[in-house]
């Protein structure tokens, strides 16, 4: 910033706003820092002064049959939601960018659609339509849902990579007699390849976290993580619960570090 | 580093093929036709045209059933399940509180994130990635985890009572949970970063020499704020405006775990009628009308800021 006249009365102002500044990371941070603090205490409760260190409730995690089952579940529901959503988002992706004429807004608004739409909307809406069509309380109709929330993050990170490189190198490997699919392997999928990895690892993310649409579309004795978490927190305090979270928690960790290392944080998206 | 927008902000103009030159150009040009790449859009049109058009259809229709105490809904059409919502004070109370606990939201939002997107925006900190990674941390970690967490905190026998009563000789503790406050105190934490991003990217596109220009000139850090950095940054108030109060009034999760059920709202309101008492003709209705009015807000909100821009444009 400019120096300037440097009069106390900035000086102290400057002061109260990175206080201000730093009490709300403190805000956004803290129930974080809390619930994996709570999940590493020895006591029934997080007090003050914490009652000392133990692993227990990752003991009662990880003989807890229900929410091994959830977490497993989850963790192929998400892998599975992902590799469908990336393949769909990249390549009405690729569409839009490089082929699409007059209806590409169009497009572009309907595949972005599901992320404009409230996610407990759309889950009440496939709630219905699969009931009608056959497919409610299935698998099928949850991972369904799952692609449906998960598909505009890979479109629109794929399609933001794809608007910033320069079409003149697929037009180079194109006039030098490359054929369309070896200009696409050789040329456009390196290119793209951040775009790729930091979709479909947010599309996981997201796959792993969701609520809602789980809620409304999953089978009985069919619970995800997050949805075992839900009933458990509503009935029981326990730190059962803080280990289970912050498992979770990890998980994402080593997600978002694997787009950092492959590609950068730079290109996650919201 | 640049921060992407979180909105679906306008894409760069995408040159779209018209460079290509030389022998290879007529082949290029044919090779960009719409109708060449169709096949690679395709399977997500179908996708979308099975999963959400219809779908939307589909609920859009079922708020028009008749209702029925045997099935899901009775033969024939009516517009009886939106004038008993209407007509009911108990649903519009609803409703009224819903609107109003997602502006309060909104605003709060608006006023606590925006002196953060303002410093991620300027500093030229080491720590600037780290904070960037704090902003979208609550974004990455589910929603069921972060209520948890404010749970340890609020709960009557939570952390900060235990502290309240422990230190400040208080023999009951406050009540920070199961109402309005715990609500609010959730809806904020979790949707506070859809308004940082907006706003912190809309900041960025400030040029910092502006700000320097009405400094030199003697205007004071404030006035430099009021007057420059906040009118060019309206647009990324608005769409971080517009992101967090759809998100707050459509939440779900955090009312029921921080208000349990006390706290009365639409979108709660709405699944215990679909999921406990399967009244889905008159589930479908509530929600279109918490819809629809969320989207009249919207767009009301959307003229009245449009305006004040061109106003200062």
């Amino acid at each position: 910033m400019v120096g300037g006249a440097a009069k106390l009365g900035t000086r102290a102002g400057r002061a109260s706003f990175l206080a201000f500044v730093a009490a709300v990371y403190g805000f956004l941070l803290l129930p974080l820092v809390i619930v994996v603090l709570a999940s590493f205490n020895a006591g029934e409760l997080l007090t003050f002064p914490p009652q000392g260190f133990s692993l227990r409730w990752y003991q009662h995690f990880f003989r807890s049959e229900p929410f091994m089952n959830s977490l497993f579940f989850s963790l192929w529901l998400a892998a599975l939601a992902m590799v469908l959503s990336t393949l769909l988002g990249t390549t009405a992706a690729l569409y839009v960018v490089r082929f699409a004429g007059r209806w590409r807004d169009a497009i572009r608004l309907l595949i972005v659609t599901p992320l404009l739409l409230p996610e407990i909307l759309s889950a009440v809406a496939l709630l219905f339509f699969f009931y009608g069509i056959g497919l409610g309380k299935t698998v099928t109709g949850l991972v369904i849902g799952h692609v449906l929330i998960t598909l505009p993050f890979v479109f629109l990170a794929v399609s933001s990579v794809l608007y910033n490189f320069d079409t003149s190198l697929e037009e180079a490997a194109r006039s030098l007699g490359a054929n369309r699919f070896t200009t696409f392997r050789l040329v456009t999928l390196p290119l793209i390849k951040p775009g790729v990895i930091s979709g479909s690892l947010l599309a996981f993310i997201v796959s792993f976290d969701l609520f809602a649409v789980s809620l409304l579309l999953k089978g009985i004795g069919r619970e995800t993580l997050p949805i075992q978490l839900f009933d458990y927190v509503t009935w029981d305090f326990d730190p059962t619960a803080a280990a289970v979270s912050t498992v979770s928690i990890a998980i994402t960790l080593v997600a978002v570090l694997l787009v950092d290392r492959m590609v950068g944080l730079r290109s996650l998206r919201f | 580093m640049d921060h992407p927008p979180l909105t679906l902000a306008p894409e760069p103009l995408a040159a779209a093929g018209t460079s290509a030159a030389g022998r290879g150009g007529r082949r290029l040009a044919a090779w960009r036709r719409p109708s060449r790449g169709l096949l690679l859009v395709l399977p997500t049109l179908l996708f979308l045209g099975c999963f959400l058009v219809a779908p939307y259809v589909n609920m859009l229709v079922m708020s028009f059933r008749n209702p029925s105490t045997t099935a899901v809904f009775a033969p024939g059409f009516t517009v009886g399940n939106y004038t008993k919502a209407l007509a009911d004070p108990y649903y519009l109370g609803v409703l009224a509180q819903t609107i109003a606990l997602g502006a309060l939201t909104t605003a709060i939002c608006a006023i606590v994130g925006y002196p953060v997107a303002y410093h991620l925006a300027r500093t030229r900190s080491r720590l600037r990635g780290l904070l960037y990674v704090g902003v979208l941390s609550p974004l990455l970690v589910g929603v069921v985890i972060r209520c948890y967490g404010w749970i340890i905190l609020l709960a009557n026998n939570g952390l900060i009572n235990n502290a309240v009563k422990k230190f400040g000789g208080a023999s009951h503790g406050l009540p920070l949970m199961y109402n309005s406050f715990g609500v609010g105190v959730g809806l904020v934490h979790v949707f506070l970063p859809f308004m940082i991003l907006p706003i912190l990217s809309a900041v960025q596109s400030v040029d910092l020499a502006l700000e320097d220009a009405a400094r030199s000139l003697g205007a004071s850090r404030a006035r430099t704020m009021l007057r420059i950095v906040i009118p060019l940054s309206l647009p990324g108030i608005q769409a971080g405006a517009i992101l967090v109060f759809v998100l707050s009034i459509s939440a779900y999760v955090i009312p029921i775990l921080l208000g349990a059920l006390k706290v009365k709202l639409m979108p709660t309101l709405v699944i215990q009628l679909l999921i406990d008492a399967f009244l889905w003709p008159f589930g479908a209705a509530l929600a279109f009308i918490l819809a629809a009015t969320g989207g009249l807000i919207v767009y009301l909100f959307i003229h009245a800021t449009g305006r004040l821009m061109r106003g200062l444009g």
